[in-house]
């Protein structure tokens, strides 16, 4: 087997499993009783303990929210006037989609802080496990294509 | 004097990158400067004549779907910087620039044991480890032609719905460069109106902002001496910029006679949908004909022939078409946007306001009538082009300006 292929393989499985880990871990593992929203207290940890892993967690989120925010509040506020008339004729409701997005990006970033601030598990679960899917996805992605991706083109046998 | 040039491209066939640094390399050794270049792929012709070329990785994945990533470069997606870049793409950014930049940062680090360069020219990567490359202790300058700012806005002008607007501002990486822009020893931009430009965009001081008409290859632009076609039209650019108006050139040809044809240096349909859709419209297909890619050869002898050349444009940050066929001797007929009406002087072409199909109209149709007027443009035209865009007088510019920045710095220490 080629050695990408090898690459490949161990991509995929090492995504997946660490990914299965993770769902174990927040969702299975502290619930044996499956009373999941209430179990976890995580004022037990010391402060520092705690702010050490909320802040570098929080701004990743905060920061990824004000992309959104500032995404939204560029489509709203930008003028530019579209010199192709088919575009001026086809109605685009673009700006409601970005005031929508604006409030939503605004209203998850001020629970996340206020989950932070109460030491809710939740407001670093939620961020932390959405990470770790963008990343392991993207490992299992390419795993995945280097699999299916043939490196030598099939024998003509005529 | 010891200069190191960046690029993160530098395909020296098409994009100004790669031309930009492949001339000005060239040039600025032959006045006596080392120079060493380090460039992203894809690279350049080869420059160790004159330059030592450090070669910096990118696997150019950004508009490709992962199942269609060659299996080379998939094998290659696992180390780190590849894989942010992967990560970055796709989530519909444009990360070269600021991965680059890294690259390069720690590049230089180990070149720097061996090393020293009196000034780091960066060509308008503007990556966020630009900002602690300044920690080497050597002044950086970087070149923008003109901010990015105004690409997105054509884009977002073309884009219809939120998804498409939220990639488009997605891709461009505006925040990084008006952070980074602001924190260079100075940068250099190819017009004057520039100036006013970057600091709209990015809030730069004037004073910070050197300007340094780019150069180009007047031996290769030169009139063939072929014989004039009659009532030939010819733009050179790309039609799907926005930018470069050419709902307004298409406006005008319907108001034209109908023996005046155009020729358009770039692919048509089915390639490049955009401009065939225009033409459909208004129906002036038998009177439009595309090129498709064509060698510098074949461009100068379109320069050469054809009557006039006709740029529409929105915004230029250069326009190097207009400079291509005055140093061939052809008259033109350009907008005022941008960098044109400084390009283009009153007695080597005609300017006319933007988005005014009539004025253009009027203008073609001024010099179609005058052969003598024409023939007369064409000659100043070249004069003007030899003796303020050709590649040793913009690099005798730039090294102006590296020797201001050194001496600035050093000043500053």
């Amino acid at each position: 087997m080629p050695r990408a292929k090898i690459w490949g393989f161990l991509a995929v499985f090492l995504s997946a499993a660490l990914f299965g880990l993770s769902i174990f871990s927040v969702f299975i593992l502290n619930y044996h009783d499956f009373t999941i929203f209430n179990s976890v207290n995580l004022n037990e940890l010391s402060t520092m303990t705690f702010y050490s892993v909320s802040i570098p967690l929080a701004a990743v989120a905060i920061f990824v929210l004000c992309t959104g925010f500032w995404i939204g509040w560029i489509i709203l506020t930008i003028k530019v006037v579209p010199p192709m008339p088919e575009i001026v004729e086809k109605k685009d409701n673009s700006k409601i989609k970005a005031v929508f997005l604006c409030l939503i990006t605004v209203s998850l970033a001020v629970l996340m802080i206020y989950g932070v601030f109460i030491r809710n598990f939740w407001a670093l679960a939620v961020p932390a496990l959405v990470i770790s899917a963008v990343i392991l996805g993207a490992v299992f992605w390419v795993g995945m294509a280097i699999i299916t991706t043939r490196s030598t083109l099939v024998i003509n046998k005529k | 004097m010891r200069v190191l040039i960046l690029g993160y491209r530098g395909n020296p066939y098409c994009g100004g990158q790669g031309i930009y640094i492949y001339n000005l390399s060239r040039e600025l050794a032959k006045l006596g400067v080392t120079v060493d270049v380090m460039v992203g792929p894809p690279y350049p012709d080869p420059l160790e004549e004159w330059a030592t070329v450090y070669k910096i990785e990118n696997l150019n994945i950004w508009s490709i779907k992962t199942k269609d990533i060659p299996g080379e470069k998939l094998a290659r997606v696992f180390s780190p910087w590849n894989f942010v870049d992967y990560i970055l793409t796709r989530l519909h950014m444009f990360p070269e620039m600021e991965t680059f930049s890294f690259r390069a940062f720690f590049a230089l680090e180990k070149i720097l044991k061996h090393k020293r360069y009196d000034i780091i020219h960066d060509i308008q990567s503007l990556g966020w480890a630009t900002v602690p490359m300044k920690g080497y202790g050597i002044p950086i300058v970087t070149t923008v032609h003109h901010p990015l700012t105004k690409d997105r806005e054509a884009d977002l002008q073309r884009n219809w719905g939120f998804w498409d607007k939220t990639t488009t501002i997605l891709f461009y990486p505006l925040v990084m460069q008006g952070f980074v822009i602001r924190r260079v020893d100075r940068v250099i931009t190819s017009f004057m109106e520039g100036v006013d430009e970057l600091k709209k965009a990015f809030r730069i001081k004037k004073e910070r902002v050197s300007v340094v008409y780019n150069g180009m290859d007047v031996d290769m632009f030169q009139n063939t001496g072929e014989p004039r076609e009659e009532n030939a039209l010819l733009f050179v650019g790309n039609t799907e910029d926005t930018k470069k108006g050419l709902v307004y050139l298409f406006e005008t040809m319907t108001l034209l006679p109908e023996y005046v044809t155009l020729t358009i240096v770039d692919d048509g349909p089915p390639k490049k949908l955009t401009a065939g859709d225009l033409i459909k419209k208004y129906n002036i297909g038998h009177r439009v004909k595309f090129t498709g890619k064509v060698s510098y050869e074949q461009l100068v002898s379109l320069y050469s022939r054809k009557t006039i050349l006709v740029m529409s444009s929105l915004f230029e940050g250069f326009g190097l078409p207009a400079v291509e066929a005055m140093s061939c001797q052809t008259p033109v007929v350009v907008t005022t946007s941008g960098s044109l009406k400084e390009v283009v002087s009153p007695d080597c072409g005609i300017l006319v306001p933007p988005q005014d199909p009539v004025a253009m109209k009027d203008a073609v149709m001024k010099l179609l009538k005058n052969k003598k007027m024409r023939e007369k443009m064409g000659k100043n035209g070249r004069k003007w082009a030899v003796e303020n865009f050709s590649w040793p007088v913009a690099a005798k510019n730039t090294l102006e300006v590296y020797k201001d920045v050194i001496k600035e710095y050093r000043s500053r220490r």
